[in-house]
Parts: C-alpha cells; sequence; structure tokens
C-alpha cells in the first residue's frame, strides 16, 4: 500500500509534478503538465490501483486567464483518492480525452463543453446536449456569463418585484433636510 | 391470440391488493437532513438591512423592502430581503455573506401551494410554517466571505510617542488602505450615522480604485475638514458598521485620511475646481474652527463674500488648541483651513467680537451672521479650594503646548475628567515628563473620551482611576505644591432608569500631594458678546437651541458647532456649518426661510 509520499516519490521521476498538497493521509492533489495528464491519469490507473474516476470538473479562474481541469480518482484497494489538476488556456480551452481510459468520461466532456466550451476531439457525441437543450448563450459556467442580465431579458420580472436601497431609504427618511443631491 | 394474452390482465389486478412499493405523497413526508438548503428564515431582530444579501445574489431573486411598522434608525435601514422563488437556486450566498447572520435556510423543502405569488415573500417577516424550523443550512464558523479583522495601521510604540509630539499613528501605505476598502460591503448604512452624511461607500470605492481625485471631491462635498477628520473623528459611523456586527468595522476615519494624505496640498484647487461666480450678498462668520471653515466654504461656493472673525492668531478652534499635535500635527490641519481661505474667504485673526470689533457691526453690514464660537470656558469643579494657583484648566495646558510654551506642571500631575480634554491634557503631561494621575467620578466604560484616546494613554503611562470624586482642594506643606482629597464612589442605578450614579464613600477618602491638578471636566460658552441679541436666542444648559438649518430666534443669525450641539465633536461641526450655509442661502435667496 503506498504512502501519498511513496507514491510521489515513484510517480515524480517521470512526470513533471507540481502544487503538491497532501490535504489528508487518504488525500492528496497535485498538478500536471497538459501533454502528460492523460499517460499520467493512465499509469494511476493501471499501476497505482486508482481504478476509479469519481468525477471530473473545472475550475474558471478567469483573472489568470486559465481553467483548471480537475480529476478525482479513487483506489478501491486502499480507498486513498487523488485529485490531479491540469491548467488550460482559458481562451483556447482544449483537453486529450479520456474516454477510452474511463467510459463515463465521455459523459464528464460533454457537460464540460457545455458549461465551459472545452473541446476534447474525439469524445463521442460531444456536441449533443447535456442538459441545456437550444442554449444559444456563451457556455454559462463560463464565469463571463452575466446571469442576472440573461435571466433579465429571457424571464422577466415577476410582478410586485421592485427593491429599495437602504442608503436612500435612511436618507429619505431620517434627513432630508440634510442631502443636496450628492447623494450617489 | 393465445390463452396467455386473454389471461395476462388478470395477474395484473391481483398486484392491487398488494402492499405499493413507491411511497405515498404527501401523506408520509420526509424531512431534509439537517443542514438541507429548504426555504429562507430570517431572523428580524437581528438583520439590519444592509441588503449583502440582494447585492450577492446571482440571480437576483431577493429585493430590499420596507415592512410595515419597522423604521429605519441608525445602524437598520428598516429594509428586509424578500425572495423571489421563481429565481432561488438556494445556493445559499445571500445565507454567506449575511452581515447579521439573521440570515440562513430552514430544511424545509416541500410546500404545495396553487398561489404562484405565495412564493414571493419577506423571509422571518411574513408568516410561513417553516419560520420556527431550527435545522436547515447555516454558514459554518469557519467559513468567511467577509474579512472580519481590520488591517492595523502602523503606530509610533507608546515609547517613542512620549518623546515628543510626533503624530501616533501613521497612517495607512497604499496596500494596507486597498486591502481594508476591500472588507467594504457598500451598504451604506453608516451614511445615516455620520452627522455630515458623507458619502463613505463611493470613497472607500474610490480607495479600491486608487481614484485619490476622485475620493478627495466626494470628501469635499460634505467636509472640507478630510484631513483633519481623517485623523481626530469620533467616527460614529464605525459604531453602524455592518462588518462590526461579527468583526471589528471598517477603519472609515483611516480610509479617509487615506485619501486626503495622498492628495498633495498644491493639487487642491485644480482637483477640486470650486467655481463661483460672486452674488454681492455678505455673510459673517465668528469662529474660525471647524463649524465656522465648513460654513465659509460652502458659503463661498454659492458667491457669498464670507469674513471669519476669529480670536486667535491662528484658525481651527479647538482643534488647534484642543488637540495635540500627536494627534493632529499643525501643518495638517493648516491643509484643510488654507484651502478654504483660498477661494477668497477673508479670515481676521486676533479679532475677538465684542472686544476688538462691535457685534452691531457684524449685525449692520452683513446679510447674515453664523456663530460658531466653540465652547472655550472650562467648567469648574465647584469644590473648595479650586482656586488654588496649582490648579489649572486643561484647555489651558493644551494651549500652552499648542503655542510651544512650557505647560509648567511640574513632575506629579493629577487631572481630574473623563473626556478627551482630560485625556489630552494627561498624555501632553506625560510627555513634558510628569507622573500622571487621572481622577474620573464614574467607571472607565463611563467615560466621554474616544476609546482609542483612553488606551492610548494607559500606554503611555497614565494611571487611570475610575470612581473617584474630588471633595476639596488645599495647600501643601510646599507652596508649590497643592493637596487633593478625593473619595472612593460606588455606582448606585438610578431609580428612574438612568445611568447609574456615583455615590460618595465616606468611610473611603484619600490625600495626596501633587504639583498640578488639571481640571478638565467640560467646558462652557461666552456668549455675552452678542448682547442684547441673546435675549431672542433659545438655550437650555449653556447651548444654543437652534430651529431648522441652524437658524436662530434671530432670523439673520444662524448657530451651530459645539455651543449648539450635544455631540460636540469636529464631525458634528463641519455638518452644523454646512447646514447653515444651506439655511443662509434659503435665508438670502429666493427658496425662501423666513
Amino acid at each position: 500500500m503506498a504512502t501519498p509520499t511513496a507514491l510521489l516519490d515513484e510517480l515524480g521521476k517521470r512526470y513533471t509534478l507540481s502544487e503538491i498538497h497532501i490535504q489528508r493521509d487518504d488525500l492528496l492533489f497535485l498538478k500536471v503538465t497538459k501533454p502528460q495528464a492523460v499517460r499520467f491519469l493512465k499509469d494511476l490507473r493501471d499501476d497505482a490501483g486508482y481504478t476509479h474516476l469519481t468525477f471530473m470538473t473545472n475550475i474558471d479562474y478567469i483573472e489568470d486567464g486559465r481553467f483548471t481541469l480537475t480529476y478525482m480518482l479513487h483506489n478501491y484497494d486502499t480507498h486513498h483518492e487523488i485529485g490531479v489538476h491540469v491548467d488550460l488556456d482559458r481562451d483556447n480551452a482544449e483537453m486529450d480525452s479520456i474516454h477510452n481510459l474511463w467510459a463515463q468520461g465521455r459523459t464528464y466532456q460533454c457537460e464540460l463543453r457545455e458549461m465551459y466550451g472545452i473541446r476534447f476531439p474525439g469524445s463521442p457525441g460531444l456536441d449533443d446536449d447535456f442538459c441545456l437543450e437550444g442554449w444559444d448563450q456563451i457556455p454559462p459556467m463560463r464565469k463571463e456569463f452575466d446571469i442576472v442580465a440573461f435571466s433579465e431579458e429571457r424571464f422577466g420580472n415577476r410582478p410586485g418585484r421592485g427593491s429599495t436601497d437602504p442608503r436612500e431609504h435612511m436618507g429619505t427618511v431620517m434627513y432630508p433636510e440634510h442631502r443636496d443631491g450628492t447623494e450617489h | 391470440m393465445s390463452l396467455k394474452d386473454l389471461i395476462s390482465p388478470f395477474y395484473v389486478w391481483q398486484r392491487a391488493f398488494q402492499k405499493p412499493y413507491t411511497q405515498k405523497r404527501p401523506i408520509e413526508e420526509r424531512p431534509g437532513a439537517p443542514r438541507y438548503r429548504g426555504f429562507h428564515i430570517n431572523l428580524t431582530e437581528e438583520c439590519v438591512g444592509c441588503g449583502s444579501c440582494e447585492a450577492i445574489c446571482q440571480n437576483h431573486a431577493i429585493d430590499m423592502v420596507k415592512v410595515e411598522g419597522l423604521e429605519p434608525r441608525n445602524g437598520d435601514s428598516g429594509l428586509r430581503p424578500k425572495f423571489d422563488y421563481g429565481r432561488c437556486c438556494w445556493c445559499a450566498l445571500c445565507v454567506d455573506i449575511c452581515t447579521a447572520r439573521s440570515l440562513r435556510l430552514s430544511n424545509h423543502y416541500a410546500w404545495v401551494t396553487e398561489d404562484p405569488d405565495a412564493f414571493h415573500f419577506i423571509a422571518g417577516t411574513d408568516a410561513m410554517p417553516w419560520n420556527q424550523n431550527s435545522l436547515g443550512y447555516r454558514r459554518d464558523d469557519d467559513y468567511h466571505l467577509l474579512t472580519h479583522d481590520r488591517i492595523e495601521m502602523d503606530a509610533l510604540s507608546p515609547e517613542e510617542s512620549l518623546k515628543g509630539f510626533d503624530e501616533v499613528m501613521k497612517g495607512y501605505t497604499e496596500e494596507q488602505a486597498l486591502l481594508e476598502a476591500d472588507r467594504c460591503v457598500e451598504c451604506g448604512i453608516c451614511v445615516a450615522t455620520c452627522p455630515a452624511h458623507m458619502s463613505v461607500p463611493d470613497y472607500i470605492k474610490a480607495v479600491r480604485n486608487k481614484d485619490w481625485e476622485g475620493g478627495l471631491k466626494l470628501l469635499y462635498e460634505t467636509n472640507p475638514f478630510s484631513t483633519t477628520c481623517g485623523r481626530i473623528c469620533t467616527h460614529r459611523c464605525e459604531t453602524d458598521c455592518v462588518l462590526g456586527l461579527q468583526g471589528t468595522p471598517i477603519a472609515i476615519r483611516w480610509l479617509k485620511r487615506a485619501i486626503a494624505d495622498r492628495v498633495p496640498a498644491e493639487r487642491y484647487a485644480e482637483i477640486l475646481n470650486d467655481t463661483f461666480t460672486e452674488n454681492g450678498k455678505k455673510v459673517a462668520i465668528v469662529g474660525a474652527g471647524p463649524g465656522g471653515m465648513s460654513a465659509a466654504y460652502y458659503l463661498r461656493k454659492q458667491g457669498y463674500g464670507v469674513t471669519v472673525f476669529e480670536a486667535q492668531a491662528h484658525g481651527g478652534g479647538m482643534l488647534r488648541y484642543g488637540v495635540p499635535s500627536y494627534r493632529l500635527p499643525e501643518n495638517q490641519l493648516d491643509k484643510d483651513i488654507d484651502y478654504i481661505r483660498s477661494l477668497g474667504v477673508d479670515v481676521r485673526f486676533n479679532t475677538r467680537v465684542g472686544q476688538d470689533v462691535p457685534f452691531s457691526e457684524l449685525m449692520d453690514n452683513h446679510d447674515a451672521i453664523f456663530i460658531a464660537t466653540g465652547l472655550s470656558s472650562p467648567m469648574k469643579l465647584r469644590i473648595d479650594g479650586e482656586e488654588h494657583p496649582r490648579v489649572v484648566s486643561g484647555l489651558k495646558i493644551l494651549d500652552d503646548v499648542a503655542k510651544g510654551q512650557d505647560p509648567g506642571v511640574g513632575k506629579r500631575v493629577a487631572v481630574i475628567g473623563g473626556g478627551n480634554v482630560a485625556m489630552d491634557a494627561a498624555r501632553v503631561s506625560r510627555r513634558v515628563g510628569a507622573d500622571v494621575t487621572v481622577l474620573y467620578r464614574r467607571r472607565i466604560e463611563d467615560m466621554p473620551a474616544d476609546p482609542e484616546e483612553i488606551h492610548e494613554s494607559k500606554a503611555e503611562g497614565c494611571h487611570l482611576v475610575p470612581q473617584a470624586i474630588p471633595v476639596k482642594i488645599k495647600d501643601a506643606d510646599d507652596p508649590n505644591q497643592v493637596v487633593i482629597v478625593w473619595g472612593e464612589a460606588e455606582m448606585v442605578s438610578d431609580a428612574k432608569g438612568g445611568r447609574p450614579r456615583p455615590v460618595l464613600q465616606e468611610d473611603r477618602m484619600h490625600e495626596e500631594t501633587y504639583d498640578t491638578i488639571v481640571s478638565a471636566i467640560g467646558q462652557g460658552g461666552d456668549y455675552d458678546f452678542m448682547g442684547e441679541c441673546l435675549g431672542s436666542i433659545e438655550q437650555k444648559w449653556g447651548k444654543f437651541i437652534p430651529g431648522a438649518y441652524q437658524q436662530t430666534g434671530v432670523s439673520k443669525i444662524f448657530v451651530g458647532g459645539d455651543i449648539a450641539n450635544s455631540t460636540a465633536d469636529a464631525i458634528s461641526a463641519v455638518e452644523d456649518g454646512h447646514h447653515a450655509a444651506r439655511g443662509i442661502h434659503r435665508f438670502l435667496s429666493e427658496e425662501g426661510l423666513q
């Protein structure tokens, strides 16, 4: 049973690993480069016992212009988990497909294409609708997507909606004579 | 058709008598998990209506609305969040951001009604079946979207600060200011509490954007003493800052200073661009303190010819002669005053009205008068022996030091009082090398001085003795010394519900010898210069009671500052001056004010 440290020593010989974070004895996160990522995942599956892809997701670091894909793997023998991060260029997000490693990978990749616009060339059914039928906007999980503006335009407001600004309200009621129209 | 096809429907029928596999709904309701995100609950009493929930809601599902019977007051807008469940996605960001921690989610998730408008309600206020529900999502104690701790400001150590009169607080660096500004949620609850109703969220935003010029313009809309107030303001706004509900309030005062300190005086005129045309009317102002000079600024901007009469050799009033330079350096006060003067405000220094110029001349030659002379006469202790030559007033000591003279307090000093003047007199005495004891008749928490003044005076080695009532002052053996007799006091709760009262314990008396006793129990005003006008102006407890827009019973006389408000601080004086300027403009223009 490989401890996280032993596993890292072994993998570190062959892969460029960074941002290693041992969160618990049975939970480890690390980052691997995009060209090495799929080979790295395959080694984890075939040689290190991480046979199960628990989930696959993405984080949008809009300020840094990058996406961070996250593959969460589970080892059924040791019940250890490992989270593998991979940085992608946010403006041209494309990643090698893992549907050949884990069949359910195609579903996650279809979802990530729909929600973030990430391309996974060769992934079956990549452009099928995942849960957004007839979506005509930018992918909605990208942080530049303005949910409120979209909702206002698409659905409008229920009758009876309307808000009062706390500062304005307090000024009107509490000190009306002391206002010069310089409120902002 | 086979026989099986004929019989099979009857096989199905036999199931009609078996127990169904599916759960019956809604007869067997399943409770949500303990931390389930169901319908909202808001603890209305704890909510302050800051609107952070509305601001963070990604789906625009929340409106801040008026609630019947809930009026706005300092620290509470009186508004409460109303939820539109057609938009809510139960992300609970509203719960996580809630400054009062009053908002939470119940674990109640199933609610059936045929009226879609029923899913649009004020949580916690409208009666809902889950309002008493004790389970559901809460923010974790260790999860914070807000930064609860204030960015500290660098300061001189007590040892260093005692060496002289250098400014103790060093001011925020740009990095510190940005971090502190970043904590603000921009709710604007503080604006009502600020006596001058400064645009706090806007200028904090300017700090965040490093827009020092825009920030300065915002400050001057309501306060031409921003360099000063950025240092010594009583910062009532911070008392009601919603960040203070769970952490420390935003350092609003320090952020004001951060703006003013970053704009050099030479650039004020260009940035503020205060242009006006003369309107030919003249206003006299008595007193060049924050009240008088603020009135001068706002009147000048409307084109009035403004003359300020000041008894002292410099402007600033109590800010100069009552606040020591380690809290407010003179050059910073001058920065504010000089800009106002640069607009063509004529300040006549060393000119005491009633002595150097008759009040009647002001009345005859001006269209309106604003009086903000401040409280400069020390109140009497009203105990035997207080005329002793070794008893001096706190103001006298501060005045001496402000004028560069040695206050001559000796090595052992007792200060009587618990206000800012008492604290400053004590700290100044420490700086000239004295051991200082402060005697105050109530408890430390009752002291009217700013908490930081109390804190800093303790740090600088002043010995604070609460619940000490002076009884008598008498001669010491050494003619250069003086003896004070004081007794310990017990706090007795007031039967009428007022604050507890100190009662002298005659069996616990003390007698001590000092080089100087400093009396600093408050100040009164001196209004004799106004002559017969005084009879037409309402007064109570030695202060004027102005009407709307600071106007008095003599229609062309307006009053403000310490002589006309109960707070007696710089920021209130600034607003009185500003408000009087509004009033005078109405009075002298067609807008009307009789």
